[in-house]
């Protein structure tokens, strides 16, 4: 106890950083941004609330007196990974016939690497989490187990599910992938830069008017930050005055700007690919969608590629960003100025992917460890599982009954930028198959952007090339799908 | 069996019992996973998937067909090429400088040495954060003069100076202690007689210390080049082979195919790709080493 | 190079304390870099203009850098797989060396036996890795110490620079201890072994340095913090605490490279000997 202290004094001292990585946390597998998210502070208090009031959703037959022990691969950390151990903690001491073990496994990419070489060397963990981009590999290859059956014997509604979210992990009619850390991309921007530059205090409706606004706002000057103990005594720092603030932030995670471009695609009439993997990025409107990027840093110069954006919108670098909903939480709390959400600007229409991740059983595990998993599952995406999770870590809620539910009611009202990106919600689609069915099809789109924002490659030619390489890497996927689906 | 037989057996056996234990884990966890890698070469597979599809040399011919396959050849050679030349020129200077009758040296020599020991996990971390374009010591210092500090993250020639800068500050303390121990071992009497000779400075450098070291900087080079090869850590910490791949080296790239991508097909073809090369390397190394009676 | 002149004060020995003090700054910095960055608080890291000096020094990410992750565990970890890998890596390397150059074996048997260690010199340890893992699963041995220590329990290399450095020793010796009478195992022990303890100090060392800092292996291999090994752990830091949080990845850095670094200034003079013995000897 005295460690949770020390950690949770650390963590309310840690003004600044807070939430930065946050916004990795979610939609990209974050390979240079690590899936962290240091919110802790309020995570646990928050989360020791299920032990209390959330009854178990499921009473099933104990298979036999013994506890049956589930293992399960994790892969958030910082505030996230104590709301997910707690989760686990909760789920145990609330009944007494399943005991879950929780194992985090890195980040996303790590998760999936692990699960690969453990599904090779056959000892699998009962129930992984898995991320939009990785869980349709496991499918393909046959091994995520069918669930439907399961949640019909522990009586759970899966009509109360969220419809787009358990649709996207439904094939065939079954479903392999539980909806649990879903989230959305939003826009984030700085009320204070907005009332300073003489803007309205929403967010653009379109992109063309953000860049009709970023030459206002790219003449403030980059504050210093203030030190709230030492103003008094230290002269407060100067940046040099020709530092100005930047208008827009694009990340620099390969996967992560594929999951954001992913809307940005569509809002220009385009897509990254059909469901039946013909790949249509290279066509017009993929192109006028990457020009539109490429010309916002190169030509246009009111974006610029950041190291880390959520520390560059913290520490008023940027006025604006696009990050995943994961990052909401964070960025309220230790912000110094006030934050805003709107939903994704418009070109030719709206335009917002759905990612994160969910949680799957593996297949071929005895019946009494399927069921045992399933609880958990069930525990976990319960309604008021979702709403404990949903209100610690700003990731959706994926029950209709939990949007719905006075707690929920309560929180957006007190909340309005968690609202936002509940409303948002309802407007999302599933992200096209080239991104989260094709194996690195994300890390293929990112670094193809890549070419087209900082090597200022021609946006046709570099499109042609990822389109060959989606072909060719996607060709397996597709027989193996054909060989699994028919 | 005759007397002379018998003992040889028994010689035989000796041999055999000294080095089992040895050659048996090198076979086990090196030869079997080489064997394994260079296989799956000729499949197509996604590592978990129940069934390998057989492609003969398809994996090969789309391997050298491919554009990015070039540019990671090519970062290895810039990437191997720039550290071990820099590591073996500051080395050398190092050693010079520090085999000079200073005071102090020694204790220098241990500065110059520590880096070598660490994790290089650990220095990439604070490479990252030295070199971080807005809140590192380098964008801080170069502020005083006004210069604008280069994206060590998103400019793709400034990160690959990132990770050669890190590399080079980590390997070239060893390749100075190996020299000053090499400049210690020649003998005296050289100098001396080039010294009444009248040989000057730079004669006596180019002339007694350079070819007496000739063994030493061997070692250096094979050694440098050997750890420059196979580096992981710092790239995978400091730049994950971005931006656009300008830092994605051959063994990156593997660990990107096989882990990231998990297409087994080409990291395999990668995995007979570097042990050609290092076959090569070896070779090499093992006849100039025969050459110079060295190493 | 040595020099006959005696150090007196002149202008090329002013430069050459000077060259001396800009390598010590050059290689010195980024590690007192590291230790500042550690003692500053969070809003002083990202403050623009930034700070080199910590202007009100905390200890405070110390304890959140041991709290975050179980630095403890995992040094203790790192000590026992360190010391185990080390400690079979000397010993494998010492008896392979001996036989392939002091027993009177074939040519054949111990040119073949040579080559497979020449060959293993060439395997990156990154191709390994899957096969590995399988292999070690398949035996129950993931995330366990012998799971962690077994792939790296024999040494190619350490073998490979014993055998050089045995080369180099005079045979005689070898001869007349044989002729006494002594067996292999007590030339090995008796005569072999103290002649060649400066190239198997610098085996056991740069065993020592590479298990210690081993990366990629212990990353696969574990899947729990009671195994986890420093640099894995410093690395779980890094994620737990996010990219940006640089004041407590630097203090959980100072764990990892702490030890080393104290180890080393204890006996500087011992390892750069040890290093430098046995590479140059051969």
């Amino acid at each position: 106890m005295d460690a949770k202290l020390n950690r949770r004094q650390f963590l309310r001292a840690m003004a600044i950083v807070g939430g930065s990585t946050l916004i990795a946390a979610c939609g990209a597998q974050a390979t240079s941004q690590p899936t962290a998210e240091p919110t802790a502070a309020e995570a646990p208090a928050a989360t020791e609330a299920p032990a209390a009031t959330v009854a178990p959703t499921v009473v099933m037959e104990p298979a036999q007196t013994s506890v049956i022990d589930v293992t399960y691969w994790g892969s958030f950390s910082g505030g996230l990974g104590e709301a997910e151990k707690a989760m686990v903690d909760s789920f145990n001491a609330s009944q007494s016939n399943v005991k879950v073990n929780y194992q985090f496994q890195g980040n996303y990419e790590e998760t999936a690497q692990k699960l690969t070489a453990a599904i090779q060397a056959k000892q699998t963990p009962e129930i992984s989490l898995l991320s939009d981009v990785w869980w349709f590999k496991f499918y393909v290859a046959g091994a995520l187990q069918p669930v439907k059956d399961l949640m019909a014997a522990a009586k759970i509604d899966t009509t109360d599910y969220v419809d787009s979210l358990i649709n996207e992990g439904t094939r065939k009619g079954d479903i392999h992938w539980t909806p649990f850390a879903r989230s959305t991309p939003l826009f984030y921007y700085n009320k204070d830069m907005f009332a300073a530059a003489g803007l309205p205090d929403r967010g653009p409706a379109t992109w063309a008017e953000l860049a009709e606004w970023a030459p206002k706002l790219m003449q403030l000057p980059i504050m210093p930050q203030p030190t709230p103990d030492a103003a008094a005594t230290t002269p407060v720092p100067t940046v040099s005055p020709d530092a100005k603030v930047m208008a827009f932030a694009h990340p620099n995670s390969a996967s992560y700007v594929a999951w954001l471009f992913q809307g940005v695609i569509w809002q220009h009439s385009g897509r990254y690919s059909d469901p039946d993997f013909s790949i249509r990025i290279q066509e017009e409107n993929g192109v006028r969608a990457g020009k539109f990027y490429q010309d916002s840093v190169l030509k246009d110069k009111w974006a610029y590629n950041a190291k880390d954006i959520g520390a560059d919108f913290l520490n008023g670098l940027t006025a604006t960003t696009m990050a995943s909903t994961g990052g909401l939480k964070g960025f309220e709390k230790n912000a110094k100025f006030k934050v805003g959400t709107a939903f994704l600007p418009e070109v030719d229409q709206f335009g917002c992917p759905t990612g994160g991740a969910g949680l799957s059983i593996m297949a071929g595990l005895p019946a009494e460890k399927q069921q045992a998993a399933m609880q958990f599952i069930a525990y976990a995406t319960s309604p008021e599982g979702t709403t404990t999770w949903s209100q610690a870590t700003g990731y959706m809620p994926v029950r209709k009954s939990a949007v719905e539910s006075d707690v929920m009611k309560q929180y957006f009202a007190d909340s309005p930028n968690a609202k936002t990106a509940v409303d948002q919600l309802a407007k999302t689609q599933p992200q096209d198959a080239a991104r989260v069915f094709i194996p690195g099809g994300d890390q293929i789109i990112g670094k193809g952007l890549e070419r087209i924002m900082i090597g200022a490659e021609d946006v046709a030619t570099v499109w042609a090339d990822v389109k060959l390489t989606l072909e060719e890497t996607g060709a397996p996927i597709k027989d193996a799908m054909q060989a699994i689906e028919g | 069996m005759n007397r002379r037989q018998i003992p040889l057996l028994r010689e035989s056996l000796t041999l055999v019992g000294f080095v089992i234990l040895n050659i048996t884990l090198i076979c086990v966890f090196t030869f079997y996973p080489l064997i394994q890698g260079i296989q799956l070469s000729l499949y197509q597979w996604d590592f978990i998937s129940p069934f390998k599809t057989f492609v003969g040399a398809r994996n090969y011919v789309r391997m050298f067909n491919d554009r990015t396959f070039w540019q990671i050849m090519r970062n290895t050679f810039v990437f191997t090429f720039s550290t071990v030349s820099l590591t073996v020129l500051c080395a050398f200077g190092l050693a010079l400088l520090l085999s000079l009758p200073l005071r102090g040296r020694e204790w220098t020599r241990g500065v110059v040495f520590l880096p070598t020991l660490l994790s290089g996990a650990a220095i990439a971390l604070v490479f990252n954060y030295i070199l971080d374009d807005r809140y590192g010591m380098l964008t801080q210092f170069l502020r005083i003069f006004d210069i604008k500090s280069p994206s060590f993250y998103t400019d793709p020639f400034w990160a690959m100076v990132g990770i050669v800068v890190t590399m080079v500050w980590k390997q070239a303390g060893y390749g100075a202690v190996i020299l000053i121990a090499g400049l210690q071992g020649i003998d005296h009497t050289l100098y001396e007689a080039a010294a009444i000779d009248g040989a000057g400075r730079r004669a006596r450098l180019w002339y007694i210390t350079i070819p007496s070291l000739a063994p030493m900087l061997l070692f250096v080079v094979v050694t440098g080049i050997l750890g420059a090869f196979q580096s992981f850590d710092i790239i995978k910490v400091m730049t994950n082979g971005g931006p656009i791949n300008a830092t994605n080296v051959l063994v990156y790239n593997l660990y990107e195919r096989g882990f990231v991508n998990f297409e087994a097909g080409p990291a395999g073809v990668l995995t007979v790709v570097i042990f050609v090369i290092m076959l090569v390397l070896t070779i090499l190394q093992l006849q100039v080493g025969a050459r110079n009676n060295a190493v | 190079m040595p020099s006959n002149t005696r150090p007196r004060i002149s202008l090329p020995l002013m430069l050459a304390y000077s060259a001396m003090a800009i390598v010590v700054i050059l290689i010195g910095l980024p590690l007192i870099w590291m230790l500042f960055a550690s003692f500053k608080q969070t809003d002083e890291i990202y403050r623009m203009p930034g700070t080199f000096f910590p202007e009100q020094p905390t200890l405070m990410n110390y304890p959140a850098a041991w709290n975050a992750v179980p630095f403890g565990r995992y040094f203790a970890n790192s000590v026992i797989t360190t010391v185990a890998a080390t400690a079979s890596k000397m010993i494998l390397a010492l008896f392979c060396a001996y036989a392939l150059v002091f027993t009177k074996a074939p040519k054949w048997l111990k040119d073949g036996a040579f080559l497979l260690i020449v060959a293993a010199l060439m395997v990156p340890s990154q191709v390994v890795i899957v096969p590995n893992y399988v292999t070690m699963s398949m035996l129950q041995w993931a995330d366990s110490y012998q799971g962690i220590i077994l792939p790296n329990a024999a040494t190619a290399f350490g073998t490979f620079l014993l055998r050089q450095y045995c080369l180099g020793l005079p045979y005689e010796v070898v001869e007349a201890a044989e002729i006494d009478g002594a067996s292999h195992w007590q030339r090995l022990w008796l005569v072999i072994m103290p002649m060649a303890q400066p190239a198997l100090v610098t085996v056991g060392l740069f065993a020592v340095v590479s298990e210690w800092n081993d990366f990629l292996w212990p990353l696969i291999i574990t899947n729990t913090n009671e195994m986890r090994t420093l640099p894995i752990g410093l690395y779980r830091l890094y994620q737990t605490e996010g990219l940006q949080n640089w004041g407590i990845i630097m203090a959980g850095t100072v764990f990892v490279v702490a030890p080393i670094v104290l180890l080393f200034v204890r006996s500087q003079k011992f390892i750069i000997e040890g290093i430098a013995a046995g590479a140059v000897r051969g």
